[in-house]
């Protein structure tokens, strides 16, 4: 054991040794002891060289307190010669910080004098890093938890290699001029700038926010973004979407080239909430404008000439990022629905109202109201609705892979490519007893007349009757996979027994918060608590167009035998009586005005 | 007086000084025979809480492991590296973590000191759990031990809320969510759940609050607290006849020697008769005459071997603090939580079971399971087993103590290496 004992207190001692050598051999000495030497051989008088003579290694610092938090840069504690002119062509951490006229350096008798003081501006205000720490790597913000890297120089460790030659040069400095110099056309920010038209160019104000120059609300607020996260992360939500979040549902914005994402990074980067130039005046005001102005101001009207307006239309359909979600001929950003024959499934009065606001035509739309002008509004409008190419469709299973599958799925069972975008889902197909359940003249219907407020056009200009039918057996043999029945008549009021009055309403509301709102939701929007474990989801209930678009006796067939192949049960069952469903409707029609306008109202 | 005698003493006052001071510090020479064994320990502060003899059991490397001490030794490594980075440390969301920024890249020994204190803190749980498992498995709880077992299940617990409440200091995501979560376990208990989790956190979500008060649990509570527990464990051990050791280990006296028999009912110290303090003491160290016994002098034995201790466990934890560092995440972002975010390793077995059932996995089994703990010497009454590993006369009580503590390691694993994004099921490689 004395043996064990003294090879203990040995090692003891031996790692004490080491830790003091760590403690008392640190690179920034060497690299001051470098810099005094060097400095002293260039020194032109005994006393200058006295002064360097009398000064040994210290951690030197800048605290600054004026641009947010207090900053402690100890960044010239290697780089001691970032102030001395001598030491342009040294290498580093010994090389002068360049001057240059465009930072506002200026030359006064043929010496450099800085406009931004290394004394007043420390240096992380500028390059981001870690200014406490005093190892390159600690300082560099190289470690892949230090928030601020040194911007675009510093690569951390988890940075897709393929992103690391996007990600570093001078240009991302602009990010952090920014914060001072805010205006859009600052002669030092031209790559800001430039991220910043394509944010508007690409539509991206569409869905995001940022306080003061947009107001999207499709997806995440970017006010903050660039204090929020790093550049590769910025760059690889761009570039690729879902690779960084499985779930996201953000386009692959393929027009954009590497050099567009890097200068939005940049853009991005630049938005760090408040900046310096702030005030909080400014700050309220900007809440208070919320942006919709800077939108049109960026986004170049095009003057649009009534002669040309379908093919000026087409242009602005190409410029303005739409196929970055929907499908037009060949492009096809994946999200949204073809508008390859858009002018023979909606009218210009449809597509007028849904260009303005999607929510007016489409209750759960996500596509976001564009802040165009009217007449690109009408442009658009005018080439959209003069597609009207009848595409060839040789049978009824290239019907099914031309017009049905997008949405429906190529196993029909309503999970088609861009399903997930769609509210409420495509009808699932392989589901018997829902196809079974519905009369032929139903089905038929809802193909060539469309359904009411959700995103099933009415193919009739392109489905004759027969076609439609032809379709409808094609799915029935390919998806139900189970012979046709027709459903038998089932025992329906022909009209609502009970009339609408105001006591029939309160007696539907306390109905359906008892029996309904479980899965509809209180408010009948189909959010009800157990709605998440439901597919096909719930029906929202507040979708008027829907709802006036059928008529009593479906709401009654519905409520009273339940929608097969869904989680609506049969209310029969459950002992509701023709007149508590009658209260039940009066309260639904009550909750939805009857409202203007829809393509095909009224007509189911 | 004259100063002729003053004189010279004064100039040998000066010439033996430092063996004056030297002998006042240390009032025995290197002791030679037993009865300087005898005074050293007994004349020096930091020896007299041992015995003068020690039972040979007591130095068997394999019945103790040393456990108990090396979690003490621990805890004064901790108390050391505590100090000094409480220096450097502001208990502000604020500086929290520039401060260890600060520690890891500019102050003296900072890095040093923190991997230390974190590798300690993480060894002090460790090793307490083990120190537990062997007192269980020896059977040492048994009576007349029993309390002292209470005792040290409360040391643990003390030890975990230290480990738990030192993990929020750094203040970095790591801290911000593991303490969000752990503090959300404790929110689960039934009634008091949330008033708990309220009085921990000063407020609805982890923050000023918060680390203020973790701050100080951290730096003068707990380790009051667990300074005094320590203090009364060590004294118990004493009291309690020394370390447990089996039946057989001492030679049985005869009996006109040893007063009361073992068989029948120790009785009360009557009136008519005067005890000297021996006389209270119990168990078989009374010693009142030259009986033959299995003892050793405390000097040097024990004391090397508690060197020998002391010496490992600084090596190990300086051998850890230089190859790994303690870790540093990102600054506290609470609007962008880690997924998953995870609880201190110790508690992964909690979050696990919590992932089953909030109440059963987070308040429920593991109540039962420091109840059991707490109670295991009043319900197990047999004096059998005593001071041996795995005795089969507790072949029942072992089993279930392992696996208690089998199936905690295991959800610990589970919790640590395979639970991924959203808890889902991982692999680790």
């Amino acid at each position: 054991m004395r043996f064990a004992l003294a090879v203990g207190t040995f090692l003891i001692l031996v790692i004490h040794g080491v830790i003091l050598y760590h403690q008392f051999s640190h690179k920034w000495e060497a690299h001051q002891i470098a810099y005094f030497n060097q400095a002293k051989a260039m020194a032109k008088g005994d006393a200058e060289r006295a002064a360097l003579e009398a000064r040994s290694p210290r951690i030197e610092q800048t605290v600054v307190a004026d641009f947010g938090e207090t900053r402690v840069d100890r960044c010239t504690t290697c780089h001691i010669a970032s102030d001395d002119p001598r030491f342009s062509t040294y290498q580093q951490p010994l090389k002068t910080h360049p001057y240059s006229l465009a930072m506002g350096d200026v030359q006064k008798n043929g010496r450099w004098e800085r406009r931004h003081k290394f004394s007043e501006f420390g240096c992380t205000v500028c390059h981001d890093g870690q200014g406490r720490g005093l190892s390159p790597k600690d300082a560099h913000g190289e470690d892949e938890y230090w928030p601020d890297p040194l911007l675009g120089a510093a690569v951390q460790e988890n940075w897709r290699k393929e992103f690391v030659p996007m990600l570093k040069g001078k240009e991302f400095l602009e990010a952090n001029c920014a914060q001072c110099h805010t205006s859009p056309g600052f002669a030092g920010t031209p790559t800001v700038r430039r991220g910043m038209d394509l944010y508007y160019a690409s539509n991206c104000y569409g869905c995001h926010r940022i306080e003061g120059l947009s107001d999207g609300t499709i997806g995440p607020d970017l006010t903050e973004v660039g204090r929020k996260f790093k550049v590769d992360y910025i760059y690889a939500r761009i570039k690729d979407p879902k690779s960084v979040l499985a779930t996201s549902i953000m386009p692959k914005f393929n027009m954009l080239t590497d050099q567009d994402i890097r200068a939005l990074v940049i853009f991005l980067k630049s938005r760090k909430g408040k900046n310096f130039s702030e005030t909080e005046m400014d700050r309220y005001r900007l809440r208070a404008t919320g942006g919709a102005e800077l939108v049109q101001a960026h986004i170049k009207p095009v003057q649009i000439n009534p002669a040309q307006m379908a093919r000026q239309g087409e242009q602005l359909v190409l410029d303005r990022a739409c196929t970055a979600c929907h499908k037009l001929g060949a492009k096809d950003g994946a999200v949204a629905p073809d508008l390859t024959f858009e002018g023979l499934l909606k009218d210009p009065a449809w597509l007028d109202a849904h260009f303005r606001n999607p929510r007016s035509t489409m209750p759960d739309s996500i596509m976001p109201a564009f802040r165009f002008t009217e007449p690109e509004f009408k442009a658009m409008t005018a080439y959209l609705s003069g597609l009207k190419t009848v595409p060839a469709l040789p049978s009824p299973e290239a019907a099914y892979k031309a017009l049905c599958l997008r949405c429906h799925g190529d196993k029909g069972n309503g999970q088609g490519p861009i399903a997930e975008h769609l509210d409420p889902s495509p009808r699932d197909f392989t589901k018997a007893a829902f196809m079974n359940s519905k009369p032929m003249d139903r089905l038929v219907a809802s193909v060539r007349k469309g359904v009411e407020g959700t995103s099933m056009p009415a193919w009739e200009r392109i489905l004759d009757d027969r076609q439609a039918k032809a379709l409808l057996d094609y799915i029935q043999t390919a998806f139900v996979k189970e012979p046709r029945q027709e459903p038998k008549p089932r025992n329906l009021p022909a009209a609502n027994p009970v009339a609408s009055s105001p006591e029939s309403i309160a007696r539907g509301e306390a109905t359906f918060v008892n029996r309904c709102a479980g899965c509809h939701g209180r408010k009948g929007d189909g959010k009800g608590p157990n709605s998440l474990d439901i597919l096909p989801k719930p029906r929202n209930l507040r979708n008027a167009f829907f709802l006036s678009s059928v008529s009593d006796a479906r709401l009654f067939d519905s409520i009273l035998y339940g929608v097969q192949g869904t989680a609506m049960p049969s209310w029969i069952d459950y002992g509701l009586s023709n007149n508590d469903v009658g209260d039940l409707v009066n309260f639904l029609r009550n909750l939805n005005p009857k409202p203007k306008g829809g393509q095909n109202a009224g007509t189911i | 007086m004259s100063k002729e005698t003053a004189s010279p003493s004064l100039l040998t006052a000066v010439k033996e000084l430092p063996g004056n001071v030297w002998k006042s510090l240390f009032r025995n020479p290197l002791p030679t025979n037993d009865l300087e064994r005898s005074s050293t320990s007994f004349t020096n502060f930091f020896l007299h809480i041992h015995p003068v003899k020690v039972h040979k059991n007591t130095l068997r490397p394999l019945y103790t492991l040393g456990l108990g001490l090396v979690s003490f030794f621990l805890f004064v490594i901790l108390v050391v590296t505590g100090i000094l980075l409480m220096f450097y440390y502001v208990p502000s969301t604020a500086q929290a973590y520039d401060r260890m920024l600060d520690l890891r890249g500019s102050v003296a020994f900072g890095t040093i000191l923190r991997n230390m204190h974190r590798w300690s803190a993480h060894g002090m749980v460790a090793v307490v759990v083990m120190h537990l498992c062997r007192v269980f498995l020896t059977g040492s709880y048994k009576k007349p031990r029993e309390f002292n077992w209470v005792l040290g299940v409360v040391l643990l617990l003390l030890t975990l809320l230290m480990s738990f409440t030192g993990y929020l200091l750094p203040w970095d995501q790591l801290a911000f969510w593991a303490i969000t979560v752990g503090t959300a376990i404790a929110g689960y208990a039934p009634v008091v759940g949330k008033d708990i989790q309220f009085l921990l956190m000063g407020g609805s979500t982890v923050g000023q609050e918060a680390l203020l008060r973790f701050y100080v649990l951290h730096v003068a509570v707990l380790p009051a607290t667990l300074t005094l527990a320590i203090a009364i464990h060590f004294w118990r051990i004493r009291k309690d006849g020394g370390l447990s050791r089996p039946a057989d280990a001492d030679p049985t006296p005869p009996m006109e020697m040893m007063g009361a028999q073992a068989g029948s009912k120790p009785s009360l110290p009557e009136g008519k008769k005067t005890y000297g303090l021996q006389g209270l003491v119990r168990g078989p160290l009374t010693k009142v005459n030259n009986i033959p016994d299995n003892t050793v002098f405390s000097w040097p034995n024990l004391f090397m071997s508690e060197l020998f201790v002391f010496v490992m466990t600084l090596a190990v934890i300086l051998v850890l603090a230089l190859l790994f560092n303690a870790p540093l995440e990102e600054p506290v972002n609470v609007m962008h939580p880690p997924n998953p975010a995870k609880a201190p390793w110790y508690f992964l077995g909690l979050q696990e079971m919590v992932s089953y059932s909030a109440f059963w996995g987070g308040i429920g089994v593991p109540g039962i399971f420091v109840g059991l703990l707490l109670l295991a010497p009043y319900l197990d009454r047999s004096p059998k087993g005593v001071g041996v590993w795995f005795s089969r006369d507790r072949l029942l009580a072992n089993t279930i103590f392992l696996t208690f503590l089998a199936a905690n390691i295991i959800f610990v694993i589970i919790g640590t290496f395979f639970r991924g994004p959203n808890w889902a099921f991982v692999t680790p490689w």
